[in-house]
């Protein structure tokens, strides 16, 4: 047998033993690929995978809520960036609250930078970042005659709308204090209330194999060689048949 | 195997939420409000109804964030401060609106990792003196970023918000 032969024998046997080998990461890059291109219009990057292992994985030390703030009928208890407010979680990625007052139609959480006002219904009224309070940050928050009340440096101010401020008098505020939580409910919060990650996030350390860690992108790297590895000895295997075709 | 994973994850997981808190603040909503007026007004507020969220939805392309908007007006001109995500983080972005249409745009927050293409002027004034056409659609074609695409439309999708408001606002 020609050199030639053992040559177009050696890169056919593996061309097909690098595509049997690679098929399923050739799959799994294609699916995760396409999906990823459209991980917006599919809303990936809102929804959230909340699980503790998954966490661990990604080096997230989530934190259990010692701690609930509660008004009225109204009760919140926050760790990890989500709020449980009246059994209902409020999303992902909040700040750290430091308490929650009741007013007539609303309920107000702040956090040092912030004021989230919800509905009695638990929807979310307004967001008022730092540059729409009087002062930052905000250390304390109370009520006084079915008025809003913020303390800071600065002094107290209060509001019956979170839209006008005026200054607080210094008696007679109901500040809003943390409760501690009992172990067992401790625990039943820990698990509502754990950490999330990005679905988008997820897809695209799959796809890039940082989800495997250090060594992860190395082996995608090496999946890569090979589909440029049976790319030009598929091409050159079509060729090759193609001009001995012609020579015939 | 798995305490490989931690490290270059937990970096970039920290990496990634310290991007998203911090932001590039190009300029405070209240400075912005103060050059439009020289103070800062006492803020407005459009309440979204049921109708009103409707038609917000239908802009968005999702449901309104809250339920109350704040703006601020003074002799015909009003500021609209808004947020609309790009890819992952909300971008901050102040909209004055004179005669129903838009007088100029700025990007004040922007915490995308990728895209700030879109504060520059050159983009932005491609919005000057836009208004609403039939279907709340914007009445002319806003030319995109090539690697901002999202961030783009984001912003459009603001643009044509704040006009809705602003004519809500004067019913």
């Amino acid at each position: 047998m020609s050199p030639r032969v053992l040559l177009l024998l050696f890169l056919r046997r593996w061309h097909v033993r690098i595509g049997l080998g690679a098929v399923v990461f050739f799959l799994f890059l294609a699916v995760t690929g396409v999906v990823l291109n459209h991980a917006t219009g599919l809303g990936l990057d809102n929804r959230y995978v909340h699980a503790g292992w998954l966490a661990r994985w990604y080096g997230i030390s989530a934190e259990a809520p010692r701690q609930a703030f509660r008004s009225g009928r109204h009760d919140l208890i926050a760790a990890n960036g989500r709020w449980m407010l009246d059994g209902r979680l409020s999303g992902e990625k909040l700040p750290q609250p430091l308490g929650l007052v009741e007013l007539p139609d609303i309920v107000v959480v702040a956090s040092s930078n912030s004021l989230y006002l919800y509905g009695k219904d638990g929807a979310l009224i307004d967001r008022l970042e730092r540059s729409a309070l009087p002062a930052v940050p905000v250390q304390a928050i109370g009520a006084d005659e079915q008025q809003l009340v913020l303390k800071t440096a600065s002094g107290s101010f209060q509001s019956s709308d979170a839209l006008s401020w005026r200054s607080a008098p210094r008696d007679g505020i109901a500040w809003s204090r943390p409760a501690d939580l009992s172990a067992a409910d401790r625990d039943r919060y820990a698990q509502l209330l754990e950490p999330g990650i990005s679905m988008e996030r997820i897809l695209l350390d799959l796809h890039s194999g940082r989800f495997a860690g250090r060594y992860g992108p190395l082996v995608m790297d090496l999946v890569a060689v090979f589909l440029g590895v049976l790319s030009l000895s598929g091409a050159w295997l079509y060729f090759k048949r193609k001009h001995r075709r012609e020579r015939h | 195997m798995r305490r490989a994973a931690h490290t270059p994850l937990a970096v970039l997981a920290f990496a990634l939420v310290a991007t998203a808190a911090h932001g590039e603040v190009y300029q405070e909503p209240a400075a912005f409000i103060t050059e439009v007026f020289g103070k800062v007004p006492p803020p407005k507020v459009l309440w979204l109804t049921k109708d009103l969220q409707a038609e917000a939805a239908a802009i968005l392309g999702h449901a309104p964030a809250q339920l109350r908007q704040r703006y601020w007006s003074e002799g015909g001109k009003s500021v609209w401060i808004l947020e609309e995500t790009g890819k992952e983080e909300p971008i901050t972005a102040g909209f004055v609106v004179a005669d129903g249409r838009i007088d100029h745009v700025r990007v004040l927050v922007y915490r995308e990792s990728r895209g700030q293409e879109v504060r520059e002027g050159a983009f932005l004034k491609q919005f000057s003196n836009a208004k609403l056409a039939q279907g709340d659609a914007l009445d002319r074609d806003i030319d995109g970023i090539v690697g901002a695409t999202l961030s783009v439309g984001a912003m459009e999708r603001m643009a044509r918000l704040a006009l809705f408001f602003d004519r809500a606002s004067r019913r």
